[in-house]
């Protein structure tokens, strides 16, 4: 469990996280998204204790990170880019941190299996590609064995294979008991796991909620459909909270129910489908909504747009 | 003992530790360690072996013999401001900080572990370099012996002064965060201030420029100075007062 309260950090005049409070509970993932330079990062790097907050404050398991006896098996972290001397062997970094703990050797073997890293273990760090780095941030963050995981972009630098590796591990242990935060800045991505959503633009939060609840409210949801004999369909979907509309002959985009709803109310009728594609784009269209006024650096076009 | 709950947890000792392995598991402190050892025993051979028994214009034996040893006072320093600049440059800090987030803990053991391998490794060098040095000196104005006057005092204090510098070194790194302006506020203590000091008409200064680093030093490894404990304290005072001023650093600044 993380709590944040309040949190507020400054640089200078420069505000980049302002009051910000928001629960993250254990069992399920929780997307932490925003774009660049939102206060992600920051957030967690004052969560970890890194940097301290301006006013404000964040515990973990109902303490702050530092007064943890066992830190590392109380959070588990990835932050962004690498957080290792690239001169040293991926074992011996795993070893150095461990010792702090009195963690086994046996477990620095096991997390180094566990990230697919067991045969470039004794190669130093240096030679590593993106990925392969990012497995072993990811090694480091699960060598505590800890109740609490936090990733800072965690599918970054990996290929499809890593990244859906990514969501298993992700999913597996929010499943056991564990709290799981995971940063992003892609919408889309983020939902194929997170359950839950804090959202941040420009260091304050935009919204705390549910993935399912996201998509309810933010109008996607929806589902197109191309039928020859679209009048008889719309009548037969007609029903409390479905609204549907056309954007051309034929063409239907109906919202409140799904595809397979749809398809089987089609064939019970006789109607005949040409297309019934539900409609996923549009997430990551209405978490651009959200955080539309607060990006960092909007880009010429949005601008001349404007 | 079950394996339920296993008892993790971070102590002093465990950082230790920790910081002894990372401390190895460099290639470059191995590199560092092994040019010290070679620059101070080639640089004593090599000056002995050339002195022709003049000239020596009353230089003290052991810092004759030692000359080396200018060459440890940036090696071990490099690798001093490597084990706490070369961190943040790395990005490892974050790691380290993470593991142990209470941090004071870290610039400890760094201090302890770097004087526990630059202490013997100096010693050991000087007690080496000396004999073998001075069998080329025999018939000059510079032999001696181990077993004479001061000498042994000497060539320990060196060692002692050497290891001092690499913990004030160490704290440049953890103060300034970055190994380049590390090394040229060292540099600029060591060999530049001093120097410019001297060179006010002040007589006060120039007795607190005896107690700088390089001089205290100095002072230190030589055997006919008059009060070679004034120099350890002075050299104690320097890296306590660096350590004072790490630990600030680390205390109150974001990571």
């Amino acid at each position: 469990m993380i709590t944040a309260q309040d949190l507020t950090k400054r640089y200078g005049d420069r505000t980049v996280v302002t009051d910000l409070s928001f629960t993250v509970r254990p069992g399920t993932v929780t997307g932490f998204l925003g774009p660049n330079g939102a206060g992600k990062s920051t957030t967690m790097r004052m969560i970890l204790g890194l940097d301290a907050p301006t006013r404000g404050h964040a515990t973990v398991g109902g303490r702050a990170y530092a007064a943890h006896p066992a830190p590392l098996t109380e959070v588990g972290a990835l932050l962004e880019a690498r957080s290792v001397h690239p001169g040293r062997t991926a074992h011996h970094h795993l070893r150095a941190l461990a010792l702090t703990h009195g963690i086994p050797k046996s477990r620095v073997e096991h997390v180094l299996g566990l990230t697919g890293l067991t045969d470039v273990a004794n190669r130093r760090v240096k030679g590593f590609s993106l990925g392969m780095g990012q497995r072993l941030g990811i090694a480091a963050a699960l060598l505590g064995d800890p109740a609490t995981v936090i990733l800072d972009e965690p599918v970054n630098g990996l290929d499809p294979e890593g990244v859906r590796w990514i969501r298993t591990l992700l999913k597996s242990l929010a499943a056991e008991g564990r709290t799981v935060l995971i940063s992003s800045h892609l919408m889309s991505e983020t939902a194929l796991t997170a359950d839950h959503l804090v959202i941040i633009g420009r260091g304050r939060l935009l919204a705390d909620t549910t993935v399912a609840d996201f998509v309810r409210h933010s109008g996607t949801g929806t589902v197109k459909v191309v039928t020859p004999d679209a009048t008889a369909l719309v009548r037969q979907l007609a029903a409390p909270g479905v609204t549907i509309t056309t954007d051309a002959p034929g063409s239907l985009t109906v919202q409140g129910a799904d595809a397979e709803h749809i398809g089987r109310t089609a064939a019970a009728h006789g109607i005949p489908l040409f297309e019934l594609t539900p409609s996923t784009a549009s997430l990551e269209e209405a978490f651009m909504d959200l955080t539309h006024d607060t990006v960092e650096y909007p880009t010429a076009l949005e601008g001349a747009a404007a | 003992m079950t394996t339920t709950a296993p008892p993790y947890r971070v102590t002093p000792a465990r950082v230790l530790r920790s910081e002894w392995h990372k401390l190895w598991t460099l290639r470059s402190t191995w590199i560092n360690l092994a040019a010290t050892a070679a620059l101070t025993l080639a640089m004593g051979i090599g000056v002995s072996a050339a002195y022709d028994g003049s000239g020596g214009g009353g230089m003290d034996t052991v810092v004759f013999v030692l000359l080396g040893t200018q060459f440890a006072t940036i090696t071990l320093a490099v690798l001093g401001i490597l084990a706490t600049a070369g961190e943040y440059s790395t990005g490892q800090i974050r790691a380290t900080m993470t593991a142990v987030p209470r941090r004071l803990p870290v610039l400890w053991s760094k201090a302890a572990v770097l004087a526990a391998a630059a202490f013997p490794l100096c010693l050991w060098t000087n007690l080496l370099t000396f004999p073998l040095a001075q069998a080329f000196l025999g018939d000059t104005d510079q032999s001696a012996s181990l077993g004479d006057p001061d000498v042994l005092r000497g060539l320990a204090g060196n060692a002692a002064g050497l290891t001092l510098l690499t913990v004030l070194a160490l704290c440049l790194g953890a103060v300034t965060r970055s190994v380049p302006l590390a090394i040229g506020a060292y540099i600029g203590l060591l060999m530049i201030l001093p120097e410019v000091l001297a060179m006010l008409p002040y007589a006060f200064v120039d007795d607190a420029v005896d107690h700088f680093p390089a001089q205290a030093l100095q002072t230190l490894t030589a055997t006919d100075t008059a009060s070679p404990g004034t120099a350890l304290i002075a050299l104690a005072l320097w890296a306590a007062a660096a350590l004072a001023a790490a630990a600030t650093t680390l205390r109150r600044r974001d990571v």
